[in-house]
């Protein structure tokens, strides 16, 4: 756990935004090097973020992969001055949330039944892992938008009027999605730590 | 993990932004193959209508500027030429513009003879 969420100096932001609406125009007419470049720019982050909506490792792959070739489709769609990132966000978000609608819903245990439970903690990379099994377990019983809204603001550092625009909601109401499954997540880390 | 967590809190928590983004973290990070897999599906992407059309535009253009050049040309040669026709009409000039042939040439019978 050593990575926070990047949030680079205006400056520095304001020079990827160019570089990345630069390229998404390069793909648009055409140039798949460019949108190849995007892709290795944006494939974790919206791996990640496609899993905290679907838990599943490879739905989220699948979710990320219909969300880079839905974005490859609308690229004429893409305003050239905004930032890539949001925009790309949205469709991946969308296409996360379509997934996890349309999929059967294989729930096995409840977060609280998981925190009770604890279990043998043979070591503390099995604990770790344990931890996370968790977590994505907490994040895939909030609401999608609840599990987007956290993840994108403090797993990705975008902002909440960003996060307001990518899931076409008010930022207050960002702020209290995230608020609420910090909570909830906050129960979950305590926990953890504390038995560290 | 910050206690003072509210709804206004506007600063990302790192302690559990670190914690999700390891739990979230792809297994193979980087993903190189998950990368190739989808540039290989955008290879098989059907080239939208749109583009189809926006090729054309493209070409229909080019065209018409090629077009636009090579009559601006043509325009231009026989512009001139009128010019040059309407300057020889001065009787004046036609003499003038008429070289005197060299005197050698002209006598060149005579001397062979």
């Amino acid at each position: 756990m050593s990575s926070e969420p990047q949030r680079p100096d205006e400056a520095a932001r304001t020079r990827r935004d160019a570089d990345e609406a630069a390229l998404a125009v390069r793909a648009r007419s055409g140039d798949r090097a460019a949108f190849g470049e995007l892709v290795e720019r944006y494939a974790d982050q919206a791996r990640r973020v496609a899993r905290a909506v679907l838990q599943d490792a490879n739905d989220a792959d699948d979710a990320a992969q219909d969300a880079f070739l839905a974005a490859l489709v609308k690229l004429h769609q893409y305003d050239a001055q905004r930032p890539f990132g949001p925009w790309l966000m949205r469709i991946v978000s969308n296409a996360a949330t379509d997934r996890r609608r349309r999929r059967t819903v294989r729930r096995s245990e409840s977060l609280q039944e998981g925190l009770v439970a604890g279990g043998a903690r043979p070591d503390a990379a099995a604990e770790r892992a344990a931890l996370n099994d968790r977590l994505r377990d907490a994040l895939a019983q909030l609401p999608p938008r609840r599990s987007l809204a956290v993840t994108l603001f403090d797993v990705e550092g975008y902002s909440h009027a960003e996060i307001a625009e990518m899931l076409g909601i008010p930022e207050g109401t960002v702020r209290s999605e995230v608020f609420h499954a910090r909570r909830r997540l906050r129960t979950l880390l305590a926990d953890w730590r504390e038995a560290e | 993990m910050s206690e003072s967590l509210t709804p206004f809190n506007h600063r990302p928590d790192p302690v559990l932004g670190a914690a999700l983004r390891e739990a979230l973290q792809p297994r193979d990070p980087g993903g190189a193959a998950f990368r190739s897999r989808v540039l290989a599906a955008a290879e098989r992407l059907p080239v939208p209508v749109v583009d189809v059309l926006a090729r054309w535009a493209h070409l229909g253009i080019a065209a018409a500027v090629a077009a636009a050049l090579v009559t601006g040309m043509l325009v231009g040669r026989v512009g001139r030429q009128a010019e040059a026709t309407v300057a020889t009409t001065d009787p004046g000039a036609v003499v003038a513009g008429v070289q005197v042939p060299d005197a050698s040439f002209l006598l060149a019978g005579y001397s062979e003879r």
